[in-house]
């Protein structure tokens, strides 16, 4: 049986706030989304703050929507069936500053153009991105399946206070684990 | 019969006016659906058909408090459209936040070096 008193305590251990694993669909990060503003209210930080973790964490939702693979077959309220990709979301704290630690499961592909994505946008500082973000806004592309031209994570590095830390580790065939930690505010930019 | 569109916001979706007969577009809320292309078409094909229309004056009142990635994508789509319209001396789009907000102040000054015809106002109280 899943040895809770352990859960709990890791989660203390690493000061974890908010943790959602399972389906990932729309109208489900709605729901996450609320909880997150109601915690980061709580926690009464400058808007600035609560806009960068709340951005980090909207963006990087969608990525693991878009990315992850992991589907599995879940019913909605409504009854219908419908395959959902899955992910892991950690918000914990770290001193002032807030941490946020992803994972999910993607095709190996996915995880190399990623990997260049990120590789990339870490050798831009705060104005480099802003500007980058600005070109790639303004490419025409409606590919469906470029959805923003990687601008989420464009968003990400653009809010965070630290690079983005990765780990990509071999999974089933043919799909990777894709790991994500970033750090926001806590005055280390 | 002039068009009209009035959709309550929601979590993940912004309220939206559309009032043809008065030349006027608000946009109000917070943005950031992950399927933010498919709320926005109904609202993108009006736009692009009235923009070929001879009207007198229009304007658009963008007061976002978030939005994600992609909606600056779908807004930056619309206000480029608007300033290459025929009569884009006659649209005012006002950019209204607040002044501690600075993502959405940033995202106005970045739209801001691109439009050339329209009047652009970044409000930021």
């Amino acid at each position: 049986m899943f040895d809770m008193m352990e859960y709990h305590k890791t989660l203390r251990d690493h000061k974890v706030t908010l943790v959602y694993t399972g389906p990932l669909w729309a109208e489900g990060i709605g729901g996450v989304a609320t909880t997150l503003k109601k915690r980061l209210e709580y926690d009464n930080l400058p808007l600035e703050t609560s806009q960068e973790v709340f951005s980090v964490f909207v963006e990087q939702m969608n990525n693991m929507l878009m990315y992850s693979k992991e589907s599995e077959l879940f019913t909605a309220p409504d009854d219908l069936h419908s395959a959902a990709p899955k992910g892991t979301f950690i918000l914990g704290t770290l001193g002032k500053a807030y941490y946020i630690h992803t994972g999910n499961i993607m095709k190996n592909d996915s995880a190399e153009l990623i990997k260049n994505r990120i590789d990339h946008l870490n050798t831009l500082d705060k104005k480099e991105l802003r500007k980058f973000f600005k070109e790639q806004t303004r490419l025409e592309d409606d590919n469906p399946d470029s959805k923003g031209a990687g601008l989420g994570f464009i968003e990400i590095a653009r809010r965070i206070s630290s690079k983005i830390e990765y780990d990509f580790k071999p999974y089933e065939d043919g799909y990777t684990f894709f790991t994500m930690y970033v750090t926001i505010g806590g005055g280390a930019e | 019969m002039p068009y009209h569109l009035e959709r309550a916001k929601t979590d993940l979706t912004p309220y939206v006016l559309i009032d043809e007969e008065k030349g006027y577009m608000k946009l109000e809320g917070e943005s950031y659906h992950e399927n933010v292309f498919e709320f926005f078409q109904e609202i993108r094909s009006w736009l692009s058909t009235y923009l070929k229309t001879d009207f007198d004056s229009f304007t658009f009142d963008c007061e976002l408090k978030y939005f994600n990635s992609s909606t600056v994508k779908i807004l930056l789509g619309m206000l480029l459209e608007m300033d290459a319209a025929d009569n884009s001396g006659n649209i005012t789009v006002n950019w209204i936040t607040t002044r501690n907000n600075m993502i959405i102040i940033e995202c106005g000054e970045d739209f801001e070096e691109d439009l050339e015809n329209l009047t652009f106002n970044l409000i930021a109280n």
